[in-house]
């Protein structure tokens, strides 16, 4: 094969921007695909994005899913057309709570948490963080709260569902050869010392 | 295994696999999670139910009561005395000298900010859920 010939060490960053380009442009596509689903409240969303940001936080880390995230929400909003608009805010909130509950789950859990886990947290989180802003900037109104328990329930199924999704794609990923390496920093580390 | 793939992972695919691959903090985070969304059911629901009955003339109070106590009140208006009804944790208007009777057809309020209003008598009462009466507001708009 030609890849071979070519040094692995050089090889793998740049592999690891080109799928985590792929998996964003997925994520804004699913981003902007849910907007334009009926949905009852305006609050109510699947969060099928974030599939992506548990793949690339289980394969590149958690500064790939931050950069997907921010990127995703940028780039999706721009194409929705709702940039720094109050829906803008609100996916904002969400995601930078979400994402920071995940990539610190995820570092602080290591093995012991599987995209499952990390998903639901992540939900709950992405919930809570657009109702609290919802309520500090938009609408106060004490019968907000009344609808807080289904929205949590709601993001609660939608998480555990986006986390199996995410387990699997994690799981059929890994056994392709370009993922070989990613998601284990010591046995690509070890991989790229071997003598060629 | 008949699958002989070199999977990292290899604990079967599918949704099996799914299962297989959870550990136990992933099953705790679940269990976790899926009680607090429970709580919250029952949270939001404590906090919507009334604790205290206050009734205004013109903006000002002129009764404050409990809503556990079963008790009648008369309060007076300008077109005379009406009757209110403290029972079971609801309220009630029983007797109004107004025209429309709306306030006694309303029927029974007991949770936290619904209100009964008598117009032409000049009276609103209110359920609230702290005995914090300054501090009361509907909506705050931005």
């Amino acid at each position: 094969m030609t890849l071979s010939a070519v040094d692995p060490q050089a090889l793998e960053p740049i592999r690891k921007r080109i799928f985590l380009a792929l998996f964003t442009a997925l994520a804004v596509a699913l981003h902007t695909l849910e907007f334009l689903l009926p949905s009852p409240v305006p609050w109510f969303r699947f969060g099928f994005a974030n599939i992506f940001t548990l793949t690339a936080l289980f394969l590149y880390g958690g500064r790939a899913a931050w950069t997907l995230v921010f990127t995703r929400i940028l780039v999706g909003s721009l194409l929705i057309g709702n940039l720094f608009s109050p829906g803008f805010l609100l996916s904002l909130s969400g995601g930078v709570l979400a994402t920071t509950l995940m990539t610190g789950l995820h570092r602080l859990g290591g093995k012991a948490v599987g995209p499952v886990g990390i998903s639901v947290v992540g939900a709950i989180g992405h919930a809570t963080g657009q109702f609290l802003v919802a309520w500090l900037l938009l609408v106060r109104h004490e019968g907000l709260w009344l609808i807080f328990p289904f929205l949590l329930l709601f993001s609660f199924l939608s998480g555990l569902a986006n986390g199996i999704t995410a387990d699997l794609l994690v799981d059929f990923l890994k056994q392709q050869p370009a993922f070989r390496t990613a998601g284990s920093k010591t046995e690509s580390a070890r991989e790229l010392r071997r003598p060629a | 295994m008949a699958v002989a793939q070199s999977s990292d992972t290899g604990k079967g695919s599918g949704f099996k696999g799914v299962m297989n691959r959870l550990t136990w903090l992933d099953r705790l985070l679940v269990l976790g999670v899926g009680l607090l969304v429970a709580g919250s059911f029952t949270l939001v629901k404590a906090g919507g139910a009334g604790q205290r009955v206050v009734v205004e003339r013109d903006g000002k109070v002129v009764f404050n009561g409990v809503l556990t106590e079963a008790r009648r009140v008369t309060v007076n208006g300008p077109l005379g005395p009406t009757v209110i009804a403290i029972k079971d944790g609801s309220v009630c208007v029983l007797s109004s000298p107004c025209p429309a009777k709306v306030c006694i057809r309303t029927g029974q309020i007991n949770r936290q900010g619904e209100l009964l209003a008598c117009v032409p008598n000049h009276l609103v009462i209110r359920v609230e859920g702290t005995p914090d009466v300054e501090n009361d507001y509907d909506l705050i708009s931005r």
